[in-house]
This record gives C-alpha cells, sequence and structure tokens, in this order.
C-alpha cells in the first residue's frame, strides 16, 4: 500500500523478481545504480531534478496489479509492491531506437557512438543531421547551471524540431560566469571551453572573459569575474585571498 | 596469441573528446559538485594527517562505482584501510603478497569471464582493479604487472607512487627520485641521499602496447576522475601512476600536500599525460617550468640539496627534469600531428 508510505519511508519491492529495500519516492534509476544494476543514461545526473530527456533508461515496470509499462527510470519514483524489469526484449527494443534518434542528432559525438556500439546500433537507418550542435537536448548543462552554479545562464528556446539549448536571443550573455560546469557536465561534449591568451571562452555561448593571473604561480587560473562573484557570494572575506590560486592560498 | 593481443589491446572505440584543453584545474569549483556523491572508501581509516594517497583511492572509487573488486597489495593503502576488526572499504576488497596484486587480478578478471560466459553470472560490467605501491609496483610486483599488461587481461592497475617504502619506514625504493634522502640512502657526509634516478613506471608500461596509461595526481582531482573513466572504458589493460605526496616520508608539513602536488606538475618533476593507444597528450601542458628549487624546499627529504655544497647535484637535476620534460613535449607535439 504504496499510498501510505510518506515520502522517505522504507519500502520492498523487486528487480527482476528479486527483493530489495528502497526509498518510496527516490529516483528509480539511482536505486538501480546503487544496488549495482547498469541502466545507460545521459541526461541524468544525481546533483540536479530529473528530467527524463535522453529516455534511454527505460525500463518495464509491473505494478501490484500486473500490469507492464515502460517507463524512464530516472523521474520515476521508488515505491512499494513493484517489479522492474530490465532488458526485457522490448525495452531492448525501444532504446535501440531512441539511440538511433540520438545519433541523428549528434551524429559527431564519440562518447554516444561509443555507446551506440556497445548496444550494437549501427546507426546510419536515419540521415544524420549535418547541421547538427551535436546536442541531443538533455537539458544537463541548463539544470546544473540552474540548481548547481545558479546562474540561470541558458536555458531551451523554441519548441518542435526548432528546440535548442542557449542563451537570451543567442547573444552572449552577462549571467554566464565561465565556470564550465555545463562543460563538464555535457555527455556528448559539444559545449566546449577553450583558454588562451588569458582569456577563457566557452564556444558553444560564446562566452569570453578574462582571467585572473594567479600572484603565486603566474599562472591564468580563473576568470576574473568568477573570482568577484564568489567575493560578493561570501563576502565579508579578506579580497587578497582571491589573488591566488586555491592550493596556494 | 598475437591475432588474440590484437583484439584486446587494440580500442575499437572511437577516442574521446577531451574534456579541457590547457589547464586541468580550470574547471574546479562548480564541476567538483558534480563527481559521484557516494564514497566506496570510507571515511575513519588510519592514514596520516595530509595522505594523498588516501585521497586519491577515495576519488578513484567514487569514480569507478560500486562495480568494483579491488585486490590491493600489501602496503600503506592495506594497512590504513583493513586494521583488524575494521574496514574502510564498502565493496570487494582482497589483500594480496606483496608482489602479486596484478596477478589476483587477472585471475579474479579471467574468472569472471569464464563465470560470465558459463552463465553462472549474469552478464554485467565488473571493473577489476588492482592496486599497489611504488613498491608493490616498480620493484616487488613488476614481474605480475608485466605479465598482467601482456596477456591483455581488461582491468585496471593502479600504482601509488610516493617515491620509497612509507609504511615499513621510509626505505628507499625503485621509483626515489634522485637525491632524496631516506634510511636506506640516508643523505650525509658521503652522499647526497638516493644514487640513481627514478624508474619511469609509466614508459615500462606503455611500452606494452596496452590501450589506456595516464598519470595522475589528486591535486588535480577533476583531471583524475577523467583519467580514471578512460581507464575504466578502455578495451584492454590500464595504467594509471598516482603521484601521491606523503608528508611523513617526505619530511612536509601535512597542509601542503595538495600544494606540492600542483609543484610538482608545474615544475615539471611530475608531469601529468595520457597514452592512448600510443599517442600521448599532455593534459596540463606546462609552457614555461617553474623552478625546481620551489618544489624541493618544503621537504625535509631534499633538504641538503639547498646547501651550497650540492649546487652541482641540484643543477643537474634541474636539467634533467627539464630535458625529460621536454621530450614529453616533442612526443606530444608529434603524436597530435599523426
Amino acid at each position: 500500500m504504496s499510498e501510505q508510505h510518506p515520502f522517505g519511508a522504507p519500502v520492498t519491492f523487486r528487480i527482476g523478481g528479486r527483493p530489495y529495500e528502497g526509498t518510496y519516492g527516490d529516483s528509480l534509476l539511482e536505486t538501480l545504480h546503487r544496488y549495482g544494476y547498469e541502466v545507460p543514461s545521459l541526461c541524468h545526473h544525481e546533483a540536479v531534478s530529473a528530467y527524463g530527456a535522453c529516455r534511454l533508461c527505460l525500463v518495464e515496470v509491473v505494478d501490484k496489479r500486473g500490469r507492464h509499462k515502460i517507463t524512464t527510470s530516472c523521474n520515476f519514483p521508488v515505491q512499494a509492491g513493484i517489479d522492474v524489469l530490465l532488458d526485457t526484449p522490448d525495452v531492448v527494443r525501444h532504446r535501440r531506437v531512441v539511440l538511433e534518434l540520438l545519433l541523428a542528432m549528434a551524429p559527431r559525438s564519440p562518447e554516444l557512438r561509443a555507446l551506440a556500439a556497445e548496444h550494437d546500433v549501427p546507426g546510419g537507418r536515419l540521415e544524420p543531421d549535418e547541421s547538427a550542435e551535436d546536442c541531443i537536448l538533455c537539458g544537463l548543462c541548463e539544470r546544473v547551471c540552474r540548481e548547481v552554479v545558479g546562474a540561470n545562464a541558458i536555458a531551451m528556446s523554441a519548441r518542435g524540431t526548432a528546440k535548442r539549448m542557449t542563451t537570451p536571443y543567442d547573444a552572449e550573455n552577462p549571467a554566464c560566469i565561465a565556470c564550465g560546469a555545463c562543460v563538464y557536465v555535457c555527455p556528448t561534449r559539444c559545449i566546449g571551453l577553450e583558454e588562451a591568451d588569458g582569456k577563457r571562452t566557452i564556444l558553444r555561448w560564446g562566452r569570453t572573459l578574462p582571467l585572473a593571473v594567479c600572484q603565486q604561480t603566474g599562472r591564468a587560473f580563473t576568470p576574473q569575474f568568477l573570482l568577484e562573484h564568489y567575493a560578493k557570494k561570501l563576502g565579508g572575506l579578506d579580497e587578497k585571498v582571491f589573488r591566488k590560486a586555491p592550493p596556494y592560498r | 596469441m598475437s591475432a588474440q593481443r590484437e583484439t584486446t589491446t587494440r580500442s575499437e572505440r572511437p577516442a574521446l573528446t577531451p574534456l579541457t584543453r590547457g589547464n586541468p584545474a580550470a574547471l574546479d569549483v562548480f564541476s567538483a559538485r558534480l563527481l559521484p556523491r557516494e564514497d566506496y572508501f570510507s571515511a575513519g581509516h588510519r592514514a596520516c594527517q595530509g595522505c594523498a594517497e588516501a585521497l586519491a583511492v577515495r576519488l578513484i572509487h567514487k569514480v569507478l562505482g560500486r562495480n568494483t573488486i579491488v585486490a590491493t597489495a600489501t602496503g600503506c593503502m592495506e594497512i590504513i584501510s583493513s586494521s583488524y576488526p575494521d574496514t574502510a572499504w564498502k565493496i570487494p576488497w582482497m589483500h594480496v603478497a606483496f608482489e602479486n596484486a596484478a596477478a589476483v587480478g587477472s585471475g579474479i578478471e579471467a574468472g569472471l569471464r569464464v563465470l560470465m560466459r558459463k552463465g553462472r553470472l549474469p552478464k554485467r560490467r565488473i571493473t577489476v582493479v588492482a592496486m599497489g605501491g611504488d613498491g608493490a609496483t616498480a620493484d616487488i610486483g613488476l614481474q605480475a604487472l608485466s605479465g598482467m599488461l601482456e596477456r591483455g587481461h581488461k582491468m585496471i592497475y593502479v600504482c601509488y607512487d610516493n617515491e620509497a617504502y612509507m609504511n615499513t619506514g621510509i626505505q628507499r625504493s625503485g621509483t626515489t627520485p634522485f637525491g632524496a634522502s631516506t634510511t636506506t640512502s640516508p643523505a650525509g657526509r658521503v652522499s647526497i641521499g638516493q644514487q640513481t634516478w627514478k624508474k619511469p613506471m609509466p614508459a615500462i608500461c606503455a611500452a606494452h602496447g596496452i590501450p589506456y596509461v595516464a598519470t595522475v595526481n589528486p591535486s588535480y582531482p577533476l583531471d583524475l576522475a577523467e583519467k580514471v573513466r578512460r581507464a575504466q572504458k578502455a578495451n584492454g589493460p590500464a595504467y594509471l601512476h598516482v603521484y601521491a605526496a606523503c608528508p611523513t616520508g617526505w619530511r612536509l608539513a601535512p597542509d601542503l600536500a595538495i600544494e606540492i602536488g600542483r609543484l610538482a606538475v608545474e615544475t615539471g618533476v611530475a608531469p601529468l599525460y595520457e597514452i592512448v593507444d600510443g599517442r600521448l597528450r599532455l593534459t596540463c601542458p606546462t609552457p614555461k617550468l617553474r623552478p625546481l628549487v620551489e618544489y624541493l624546499r618544503p621537504q625535509g627529504r631534499f633538504r641538503h640539496l639547498l646547501s651550497e655544497d650540492h649546487k652541482d647535484e641540484l643543477a643537474v637535476i634541474q636539467a634533467r627534469v627539464a630535458a625529460e620534460y621536454a621530450e614529453l613535449e616533442r612526443r606530444a607535439a608529434e603524436d597530435a600531428r599523426r
């Protein structure tokens, strides 16, 4: 009777028929990973909220009445009495189709091609979109920018086939602090960061910021703007602290 | 055998895109919060203060995740993590003799593969890791390691290099650098300490033609995490050489352990690079090396080198560090064109 459990209550459920303990309301994908089950996923990160965009983490869930349904596990809550089936023929078939669609969106991404090869997806059935930015619209960069960094510099724009992840009006956004968290988290590595001539550029967002030089090492280490951002956020800290790169402070 | 080796060591996967070109410390602030939350090497172990090795182990196992089996040779990491009746390990972990971590790891990997083929175990990606200190890798376990690399087992070997046998009392090892004072190579009136140069372990492993070799350093945590991910994905044996500061053995203040790691990279003593399918790439290019003395000064094991008497030796060491770094740069530039 999952209805009677409050969120966060311990519940028992099944994975492939074997009983497991879980927490009601937790992400099913994270629970599966915790128990060592492999479920591929591109758009999920434990540090941010679930979004269900990449559709790779499909599983078949059998509810208490015995009804089967195929669902994404990242945004499906763990609840009492369900049985989670992994890699059933249906799930494998759906996942292959999803991978083919993703490959058409990001034909050049080595990471995605490696994943496709693992799942025996040859690619090529769908015409690859050559003009594509290798972005699979997973929204991970936007969620990290909003929930982890708190900068809100990027968002989805337009709908349907024109949907893109971008900065407002496709212009350089002063809200972007060029921290590079989006570059780090991007599953297809399509954002890109470059440092040259004392400047850092986040290639995809077209944001260029001058870098601060560490007093100790004489090496550029982080955007000046970012240091001012920390100084403001932390407040009252001696600004001398920020003149050196972290381990030398 | 040769045909089989071809399939196990040649990576068929397309090479992964490098995360950053340039400074791997560039992403440290917010991206560090995106490392996996779960720890498999728990707090409360008995490492000394400022132990960079324990930090590296924690980070490595954070990234490798739950489906990992570890075989550790005798050494600091075994002593501090498993003093009876406690354990710091939340994953299957096995302590083996000094010389055979790589052999035991090979056995685990081969066993898992057979059980999966026979259907006795569900097919699942289980990462097998063999770990050893510099003594267990470069001196005592070199034979077993070489065998593991040659047979092409799909597993990771991690060497924690703190440049001496620290847990038994700072005796010199094959990777102790020239001029370092240890209890078996003491510096004094007749000797300047260690008389031989450091054994080039990453080059020895790369010479086996394995798909992935990398040097890592816990002072660059995101670079370390990225290289561990690549090692895990490598289609064959992977070797990680962890350069880890040992405040006790290096006579170094514990609060400088992270800083000394950065200095080791910036002075060119321990450059960060990876060799993917024979192609070398510097992951932290340092166009202008900082003077070696900045790295030597905080460490008591090199204190004698800073005196007037040893000016010549110091110049020799400085020249050798610069030459080795220039050679790496040359090779990286050549491999980038290939």
